[in-house]
């Protein structure tokens, strides 16, 4: 209770009391004198919602999070059934091989793919260029997406299909025995009777994997010297760091994060509700 | 689990001891004062060193707080949370917003038997309404660092206006063409406002209390167009430099200058070492046939920081790295920077040329003739929202091919309006 009070209902509180405060000059001179702190009520809320670049910033994460966050859980899903099917060797090798990239701190990530996407480091875009075909773009607008998209990827695969494969190996072996003793094939035995019973496992992962993916900041900061694709405001969360730190605007800094923490929870409620309509539905 | 922590507590508590037990024995009579010092040239721990040893009575500890920019947010989150250091570089650019966000202190009383150290110019630098806020430390008088092998491979000579620039970089287009004559990267606010100044723009400038914001006047304009004409035509580049790529590109000539200021040999020579010997400094071109005047980009000052328990002996300090002999010898040798003090500039004089340029013996000369014509800029006290503004706004005209005034317009509303919020009697120009 002292530690949720510490750690967590204390800074919350902070961050909502001055997120209703702005540093205003009050002095004389050339330089105005130094600022101090005055309430100024809902105006940072105003203005974060004012502020185009921050939509904007959304805007990006939505296609961000639409191309990492389905393919991440769908590869890790594919994954762990491919482990989990019998007949298939090499499986401890395997389990480690996609889960070792997790193990890599994520600026370490960016930072190697970075060099790999970067033209004159690229060995994908010297191949391309050796036949021919020029640089690929993946730093430019065109090809970011999927760059920032690939690093998220190669990286939470591996867990996500951890926590899958658990879920798998927890389904009675008397249930597979059956559907096979009816004949159904391997194939037919992963879609129809191992992917429902692993559901809640992908929707935890769905619901974490989409948390992570509005929690973007890492990976683009780390790109950003590399490429003049990414503005300091690219994702939310960089609008918020350069509010706070570059530009010292810690109060609107403030009022933005609790928007975007507001929003999260709103967002993960909205998916838990659709997609237990959909299960209820389906249950009928 | 418990006797681990125990055992750690005991060896931090122990060598806390050892610790405050060493700096007491330093010195014979009284306890030393301590007192704090971020900067990050490289080579200031030596001069921190040799002040320590010679002054035993103020003991100096030395943070390399990380380039200006990530320091100046450093200083202003820890003098929130009043843990700030004593004394600390601080950049021209940002000192005015590191006053007014009470990061550094009115230090007038102190400093004063040091002004005549310094030039008028460069004393303005550090000085706002006859308060002193930082001693000057280096000024960085605009420079152009260019391949003088591959220039005279080709017939060209260092340009000396930017028409010459332009046709030297259409005759290597021609004669080399994997080569780049130079990158402006979209995040160089300050190159940009120092080139416009030499234009007679101040981007900034205050009277009786009243600041003008000028960003997108006509030579500003003019700046840009013909800058964003040179792209548009594949002369220059605006891609980030210092990276990787730009990096690879000096180290396999194909970058092949870098207008910029007196501090770039050194940055050059940091990563690409192989290549000394094949570049050389030249005067800033001008504008018109005739222009001498240019301008400074970079260059800091070193500032008392508010909180400090000992402004005194850190003040001390300050002078004594920047106005004495010894200090500013350091600093042009240890830490390669042109130093702000007139000793200093003319000391250097007598110098050998910076390791990228060894058989340029007359570099020194060339740098203190520039440094007698250069024109100070009045940096505004809301840079960092200029460099916000800026850069966003460049980033999108370079990938949507629209006009690079542009950026002006967006700059110079961004930061009047911001001027205005913050409370300060603001006009535009």
């Amino acid at each position: 209770m002292v530690l949720f009070l510490a750690f967590t209902v204390i800074p919350v509180g902070y961050t909502l009391g001055s997120s209703f405060f702005a540093m205003r000059l009050t002095g004389e001179g050339v330089l105005g004198g130094i600022r101090t702190s005055v309430f100024v009520g809902l105006e940072n809320y105003i203005a974060v919602f004012q502020n185009s670049e921050m939509l904007a910033g959304l805007g990006r994460l939505a296609i961000y999070g639409i191309i990492a966050v389905p393919l991440t859980i769908g590869l890790a899903l594919l994954f762990a059934l491919l482990l989990d099917s019998p007949g298939v060797r090499l499986k401890r090798f395997g389990r480690t091989a996609i889960f070792v990239p997790y193990a890599v701190p994520g600026v370490v990530a960016a930072l190697l793919w970075g060099f790999m996407y970067l033209p004159e480091t690229s060995p994908f875009s010297y191949i391309t260029r050796a036949i021919g075909l020029g640089s690929i773009p993946f730093l430019e607008p065109e090809g970011l997406y999927g760059a920032l998209a690939n690093i998220s990827i190669w990286a939470g695969v591996g867990f996500n299909m951890l926590v899958i494969y658990t879920s798998l190996r927890s389904i009675p072996g008397e249930l597979l025995e059956a559907a096979r003793l009816d004949g159904a094939s391997e194939v037919q035995i992963a879609l129809r009777v191992k992917v429902p019973l692993v559901l809640p496992a992908l929707i935890l992962t769905g619901i974490f994997g989409l948390i992570g993916a509005l929690q973007l900041y890492g990976e683009p900061l780390t790109l950003k010297p590399m490429t003049n694709s990414i503005s300091e405001t690219w994702a939310p969360l960089m609008s918020i760091y350069r509010d706070a730190f570059v530009l010292d605007n810690l109060p609107e800094a403030a009022a933005a994060s609790n928007v975007l923490a507001i929003g999260t929870v709103l967002l993960s409620l909205t998916v838990l509700f659709v997609v237990r309509r959909i299960n209820a539905r389906a249950a009928r | 689990m418990r006797t681990h922590r125990l055992v750690a507590a005991t060896i931090v508590a122990a060598l806390g001891v050892s610790l405050a037990g060493c700096s007491a024995g330093d010195t014979a009579d009284g306890e030393p004062v301590t007192i704090q010092f971020w900067a990050w040239a490289p080579g200031m721990d030596v001069a921190v060193e040799q002040f320590n040893s010679t002054h035993p009575d103020i003991q100096v500890e030395y943070t390399d707080a990380g380039g200006g920019n990530d320091s100046s947010a450093k200083l202003i989150t820890a003098v929130r949370a009043g843990n700030a250091p004593d004394a600390a570089l601080i950049e021209y650019t940002a000192l005015p917003r590191m006053i007014i966000a009470g990061v550094a202190e009115d230090m007038t009383e102190y400093v004063g038997d040091v002004q005549d150290a310094f030039t008028e110019g460069t004393w303005q630098q550090t000085t706002f309404d006859g308060k002193v806020y930082g001693v000057p430390q280096d000024v960085g008088p605009m420079a152009f660092v260019y391949r003088d092998d591959i220039f005279s491979k080709y017939g060209l000579d260092a340009p000396a206006t930017w028409d010459d620039f332009r046709s030297a970089a259409e005759t290597l287009k021609v004669e080399d063409p994997d080569a780049t004559i130079a990158s402006l990267s979209t995040d160089a606010w300050g190159w940009y406002a120092a080139v416009a100044a030499t234009l007679g723009e101040d981007w900034w400038s205050v009277e009786d209390n009243v600041w003008t914001v000028n960003i997108d006047g006509e030579g500003s304009q003019r700046v840009l167009s013909f800058f964003n004409d040179m792209y548009n035509d594949g002369l220059i580049a605006a891609d980030p430099i210092l990276n990787p790529s730009y990096n690879s590109k000096l180290n396999d000539g194909t970058m092949l200058s870098w207008p910029s200021a007196a501090w770039a040999p050194g940055v050059i020579y940091g990563v690409a070492p192989d290549t000394a010997g094949n570049w050389e400094l030249s005067p800033f071109p001008v504008w018109d046939e005739g222009d001498t005047e240019t301008s400074y980009q970079g260059g800091s000052g070193v500032s008392l920081i508010s909180g400090s328990e000992h402004p005194e002996q850190t003040a001390e300090f300050i002078k004594w790295l920047n106005a004495s002999d010894e200090g500013v010898d350091l600093l042009l040798n240890e830490s390669n920077l042109y130093p702000a003090a007139i000793s200093g500039q003319e000391s250097a004089i007598s110098q050998d040329p910076p390791k990228l340029m060894p058989q340029q013996t007359d570099y020194y000369q060339v740098v203190a003739d520039i440094s007698k014509n250069t024109r100070a800029v009045t940096w505004g006290p809301n840079t960092d929202v200029a460099q916000s503004a800026f850069t966003d706004a460049m980033n999108a005209a370079v990938q949507n091919g629209t006009p690079w005034v542009d950026v002006l317009t967006a700059t110079q509303k961004a930061v009047y309006e911001d001027m205005k919020k913050q409370g300060f009697e603001v006009r535009e120009g």
